[in-house]
């Protein structure tokens, strides 16, 4: 399976980009901005409301945001629901652990999953600072010429790949 | 309420199956592009953007549209731009793909939604710490590339020539489709 990224499992990237772009106007038109990362804070807001409704009340974080009863929550489910239709009803291969970071750490399910803990704790206690992620503020910052979402995009990416870099060395140039 | 709830889930099924399919919920593939490596990940989302921008101002111009700009903080953004690099590099998910991976089935994004979810209630909690130290005295405001270049679609011609040139620059120097495989 190591040509899976040239074999026509996956959609090509521009008509998969005419759909994406498709798909964000039409939330554009119907809702606003898309975002993701306020989808976690609806999830973790409805989650603490039932146990600490006053700290919830009292938290400017979680005024801002709706709970779950929201498009934002809803957009997000729907995600994982996209994903799974698309995973159900196409052959791109499902692993717990991406090949490239077996080939570097080995098949430790624990320190993969301890990874992507950590790595998700970080990527959205950015998004809240920033207010947004790569959707959020990224691609529907940019989309509005916002430079908010260029400023971050631009970092984003360069220093995700200086970070992949020094996370994965030479893995990647020895195939 | 109700409508706003099925546009929602129906715009997130649509958006979670594209990405899935294209391989943005796939960490391999995206460790692959910032390792430049592959360079359908990233031509995909900058041509996602000039595509949705230019989408945008057709609906501004019908006056459908709703936006909303988020302002820029040059210490906040800045600092959770490199931040969020550090965590999307090292883990190869993004709070968006998360969600896509985690219905895929792939077990590493169900602890990067869980640490996210962390993440983000730490970060709700220190909220009245952070927002005024490193958020409001560096806020410039809600700008947009329109007010520099003083009308809206001259600034979309200019995002969409920038990003343009990007996708020119990552289809240069992101090595060539097959080299992903070659042993």
């Amino acid at each position: 399976m190591d040509k899976k990224n040239t074999s026509p499992i996956y959609w090509p990237w521009l008509p998969a980009a005419f759909a994406l772009a498709g798909i964000i106007v039409f939330i554009f038109a119907t809702f606003g901005p898309p975002a993701s990362s306020s989808g976690f804070v609806s999830l973790i807001k409805g989650a603490v409301q039932t146990v600490a409704p006053d700290y919830v009340e009292n938290n400017p974080h979680y005024t801002t945001m709706p709970d779950t009863g929201s498009w934002l929550f809803a957009f997000v489910l729907g995600m994982a629901i996209g994903g799974f239709a698309a995973g159900r009803t196409g052959s791109i291969p499902v692993r717990d652990i991406p090949e490239i970071w077996e080939k570097r750490f080995g098949n430790s399910r624990i320190k993969r999953f301890a990874a992507t803990f950590a790595g998700g704790f970080i990527i959205l206690f950015a998004s809240r600072l920033a207010g947004g992620c790569t959707l959020g503020l990224f691609i529907s910052g940019s989309t509005q010429l916002a430079v908010s979402g260029l400023y971050f995009g631009v970092l984003i990416f360069a220093v995700a790949m200086i970070t992949a870099r020094l996370v994965y060395g030479n893995t990647g140039k020895e195939e | 309420m109700g409508a706003e709830i099925w546009l929602g889930l129906l715009s997130g099924i649509a958006f979670g199956f594209v990405i899935q399919r294209v391989g943005a919920s796939n960490a391999d593939k995206m460790a692959r592009a910032h390792l430049m490596m592959e360079g359908d990940i990233p031509k995909f989302m900058l041509m996602a953007v000039i595509l949705s921008a230019v989408g945008l101002l057709g609906l501004e111009t019908a006056g459908v549209a709703n936006t909303r700009v988020l302002p820029t903080s040059l210490v906040a953004t800045g600092v959770a731009g490199i931040l969020f690099g550090i965590g999307w590099g090292f883990c190869g998910y993004c709070p968006g793909t998360t969600w896509a991976a985690v219905g895929e089935g792939r077990l590493d994004a169900v602890f990067a939604l869980i640490g996210g979810l962390a993440g983000a209630a730490v970060f709700a909690h220190l909220h009245e710490f952070f927002i005024p130290l490193l958020y409001d005295p560096f806020n410039v405001g809600q700008i947009t590339l329109a007010d520099w270049t003083g009308s809206m679609p001259v600034a979309v011609v200019l995002l969409v020539f920038i990003f343009g040139l990007c996708i020119g620059a990552i289809h240069i120097l992101w090595k060539g489709k097959n080299d992903g495989q070659t042993p």
